[in-house]
């Protein structure tokens, strides 16, 4: 049995920004921008907005994130909805959530949700950037950190691939066909920072980041912004922008307790939140066309394909060719964008702007020809947060 | 040359900690009513919120949760050890810390490899709990 709430609101209004070393501009700067494009894209006027969800990124943690000052700084006058969320890179997802539930009962009509950030600077690098290099040094047991020489998500995320690879016998070889499956999506993709097509040599020939992470196993860092729009499905319908129904939407967030009684790196919150959207939608995972799935590194996708019940523990990497490079290769259905490695990072948006691109049916050249179901995930901390939204082209 | 990558910093809750260190002794938080050891520091046990707790020291057993080779260069005091190993050390009392993983090769390590606490004295002021092959 689905859910009645299933198919009842829709996101229909897309703004993407131009993403990655744009320089010159602040968060809010971007953020302006990405919902005016969505404002645009939905067939709407400014005065019709009356909810705003905000979430900033890494200039968030910087200090200088988008906030609640963004309603002043883009002159909405009409919000009924207003808050500024965060549960890392699920939040993406939760914004569009509770937007769903706040316009399927009547709180708001057009809820604006939107993420932005901008830490990229002109000379200066991605890793100083997110590696909290300029932050002031922690106190207590946490000042053990940098005292052993722990530095970033990098290293957090490469611990639970090491142990993921040790328990399957997962190798280097099997993230880099991640990898260079993604960047053959992203060539096709006018949006995507990086479009170089990449062999299997090229990622291991890029440099070590945190063994077992190459480079090319990381996500970029972007300056940038997406918003979408929330509606209710009858709103939808009246306007003349196509679309992306919404179906299915679950959380799970287990957290990461360091202890004996929890596996941590080996788990994450999709079996929650997935089972919770699947439920919803009245669909399961052998109905699943697509999948955009938050990829921070090339291991998250394999732990999140498995999570979702897409393939048996261990084996998510039986989905990707040998050779994803080889023009002959059948890639699979995932992250169709080239996603936050090969696209542009913009935490939890990057999964949902694609997927709904693909819903729709506007992906161009990277379009898949059958998307009646589109599988979007969102994830924070180290696997601790994850959000799931299930998106379709059809309202029933 | 003296030492020059980062030290602790101890605040008024954890400095027992640290100052056990120098005695080359690892403490833990043990929560009585809920029969849990717990780290890092917390003024309250995760497990039934309880506020009432114990240090006790470990015995610095464990074995290897997962364990990494750090090769990026975040603090320039890191410069010569690069690539050092950081480990997550899963110790017998039941908590995972994160720390360094000493006197083995790379290729000898294996997650689930038994590691006994080294007690580093990195300056006359600070000791850092290391851990190493048992």
């Amino acid at each position: 049995m689905s859910d009645p709430i299933r198919g009842q609101t829709a996101i229909c209004g897309l703004g993407i920004t131009e993403m990655g070393k744009v320089y010159g501009h602040d968060a809010s700067w971007f953020a302006g921008e990405a919902i005016r494009l969505a404002v645009e894209d939905a067939g709407l006027q400014k005065d019709d907005l009356d909810g705003l969800l905000i979430n900033p990124g890494i200039t968030g943690m910087m200090g200088t994130g988008i906030s609640i000052p963004l309603q002043n700084y883009l002159g909405l006058r009409n919000l009924r909805l207003l808050n500024h969320m965060n549960s890392f890179g699920a939040t993406a997802s939760a914004m569009v959530h509770f937007a769903a539930m706040a316009v399927h009962h009547g709180m708001a009509n057009y809820v604006a949700c939107v993420f932005s950030d901008a830490p990229l600077q002109q000379g200066g690098s991605a890793g100083a950037a997110y590696g909290g290099a300029g932050r002031r040094g922690p106190t207590g047991m946490a000042s053990l950190m940098p005292a052993f020489g722990f530095y970033g998500a990098n290293t957090s995320y490469a611990l639970a691939a090491r142990r993921y690879m040790e328990q399957y016998g997962i190798t280097n070889n099997d993230l880099g066909r991640v990898s260079v499956t993604q960047r053959r999506y992203a060539v096709d993709n006018p949006h995507a920072t990086m479009r170089q097509p990449l062999t299997l040599e090229d990622y291991h020939n890029s440099r070590w980041i945190v063994d077992p992470f190459h480079l090319l196993d990381c996500c970029l860092v972007s300056n940038g912004a997406v918003c979408t729009i929330v509606t209710t499905a009858e709103r939808a319908k009246d306007l003349p922008s196509s679309p992306a129904y919404i179906w299915g939407m679950g959380q799970g967030h287990p957290g990461n307790l360091p202890h004996a009684e929890v596996e941590t790196y080996t788990t994450s919150g999709a079996s929650i939140a997935g089972e919770t959207a699947y439920k919803m939608a009245g669909v399961g995972p052998e109905d699943v066309d697509i999948c955009e799935f938050y990829d921070c590194y090339t291991y998250t996708v394999l732990r999140t394909i498995e999570d979702y019940g897409l393939a048996k523990p261990g084996e998510a990497i039986g989905l990707y060719p040998e050779d994803p490079s080889d023009p002959e290769a059948d890639l699979p259905l995932i992250n169709t964008g080239g996603g936050q490695l090969s696209s542009y990072y913009m935490w939890g948006m990057t999964p949902i702007s694609e997927g709904v691109i693909q819903a729709r049916g506007s992906g161009g050249e990277r379009q898949v020809e059958q998307h009646d179901i589109v599988l979007c995930s969102g994830n924070g901390g180290t696997l601790d947060t994850h959000g799931t939204l299930i998106l379709s082209p059809n309202a029933n | 040359m003296a030492y020059d990558k980062p030290l602790p910093n101890p605040d008024e809750q954890t400095q027992p900690f640290f100052d056990a260190l120098q005695n080359h002794k690892l403490l833990l938080q043990y929560f009585p009513s809920a029969d849990h050891y717990q780290f890092p520091f917390s003024d309250r046990c995760y497990k039934d919120w309880s506020t009432d707790w114990e240090w006790r020291e470990s015995t610095g057993s464990g074995e290897v949760y997962s364990w990494v080779r750090m090769h990026q260069l975040y603090h320039p005091s890191w410069q010569a050890e690069i690539p050092y190993t950081l480990a997550v050390v899963q110790l017998d009392e039941g908590p995972r810390m994160n720390t360094n993983l000493v006197n083995v090769e790379p290729d000898d390590i294996v997650v689930g490899m038994r590691v006994q606490v080294l007690f580093d004295d990195v300056t006359d002021e600070f000791t850092l709990p290391k851990f190493e092959p048992a």
